[in-house]
């Protein structure tokens, strides 16, 4: 059941002429050719049973009331019937709302039953999909892994001679800060230098990642594998 | 995605469009996949008879709506485009409420408005409404009364017009 939906709902009915039909209903009267005028009592009896609800919940109830009481009225007095051009709607009016009312109630229903089935389709969610990049090219993979090789031999001599450097991210964070702040623009290459160890291209590839998501800087890299080129993002474009 | 953008991809005509989309449906059939259609919308979605599968999968809520949304819902489902005084008329009370909550709930959308005074806000059902009730298309709304509804329905061919 919704929750925030105050409805017009009065013990379990949803409006004046649902509260009627049920009424034929119950008496197992034929819709289409009741004396709607005869429901007129029980009707108001309903009605009167109302807890106390605010007005314009019950007026809409009460309005249907008086136009059965009228009908009553004439049906007892044949010689009201000639009322002229009355306001308001005839019985058959009135029965055709009823009619059209009940339809709508089925076909409520019906849809309803399809809800608790449950039976419901749903769609793909997460929009489109992501392709891999266009442009990758054999070459270019291979000169990428042939510059990894190197880098990777050159690390390994650095070990033999040495004990590998020690670099904190915050501290390479720190450096390449200040080199942007300073220059605006640079490469990626740049910042590894000339015979980085794999310790520090991965300190420094962290550190740059780092500052790209506080929004310091923009990344951009002309093709796959290229390198990355380092833009001082201007302080009016930054991140919040 | 229109049958007109698919003709445009594939370079064909819209009635070889769709011709290959009623292939495509059939052959979904079994397949807990099929082709829904709303007006000239298609989309695959996920068969409803495997709904309560996909649902715990997702950790999918089931839709719940109190009878008067339900009313309401049906009208517009029914008679669409229609304005919430038509509805209003039929239902016989205010539906203020039950409109904001399917139009919250995007089971209706306004489709533009009556070119009669006060241009009322016409309404209709939309992509979610099918997808919830597990309809094909619009088409596929449950058609068959009761043999009372039925009955019903003769009498209440000519629509009253109530004040």
């Amino acid at each position: 059941m919704e929750s925030q939906a105050p409805r017009v709902s009065v013990e379990g009915f949803d409006g004046p002429l649902d509260l009627l039909l049920e009424l034929v209903e119950e008496k197992k009267l034929d819709i289409l050719t009741v004396r709607l005028g005869d429901l007129a009592d029980a009707y108001l009896a309903r009605v009167r049973a109302m807890a106390a609800l605010p007005a314009d919940e019950v007026s809409a109830f009460l309005a249907l009331a008086s136009r059965l009481v009228l009908l009553k009225a004439r049906s007892l007095l044949p010689s009201l019937e000639p009322i002229p051009d009355e306001e308001g709607e005839s019985e058959e009016e009135l029965r055709l709302r009823l009619l059209e009312y009940a339809i709508v109630r089925e076909r409520a229903g019906q849809l309803g039953a399809r809800l608790l089935a449950g039976e419901r389709a749903f769609h793909r969610e997460g929009g489109t999909v992501e392709l891999p990049p266009r442009g990758g090219e054999v070459g270019a993979l291979a000169s990428a892994w042939s510059r990894v090789l190197a880098l990777a031999s050159r690390q390994r001599e650095e070990d033999i001679v040495a004990p590998g450097e020690r670099y904190s991210v915050e501290q390479r964070t720190a450096e390449i800060e200040a080199l942007v702040a300073a220059q605006g623009r640079m490469s990626f290459a740049t910042l590894l230098g000339d015979a980085p160890t794999i310790g520090f291209a991965v300190v420094t590839f962290i550190a740059l990642l780092d500052i790209y998501r506080r929004g310091v800087i923009d990344l951009a890299q002309d093709e796959l594998f290229a390198d990355i080129v380092i833009t001082r993002r201007e302080a009016t474009s930054a991140q919040i | 995605m229109t049958k007109n953008e698919l003709g445009r991809i594939v370079g064909g005509t819209p009635r070889a469009v769709e011709n290959a989309l009623a292939e495509l449906a059939a052959g979904y059939d079994g397949t807990g996949l099929r082709l829904q259609r709303s007006a000239d919308e298609w989309q695959i979605v996920t068969a409803p008879e495997h709904a309560p599968q996909v649902a715990a999968y997702l950790g999918a809520d089931r839709l719940r709506l109190s009878p008067a949304s339900l009313e309401t819902l049906s009208v517009v489902a029914y008679r669409q485009p229609v304005t919430r005084a038509e509805v209003e008329a039929i239902r016989g009370v205010n539906c203020d409420q039950t409109f904001y909550t399917l139009a919250s709930r995007r089971l209706i959308e306004e489709r533009g408005r009556r070119e009669t005074p006060g241009r009322p806000i016409l309404y209709g059902t939309t992509w979610e409404f099918l997808e919830c009730f597990g309809l094909q298309s619009l088409d596929d709304l449950p058609r068959a009364l009761s043999p009372e509804g039925a009955l019903v329905l003769e009498g209440a061919r000519a629509p009253s017009d109530p004040a």
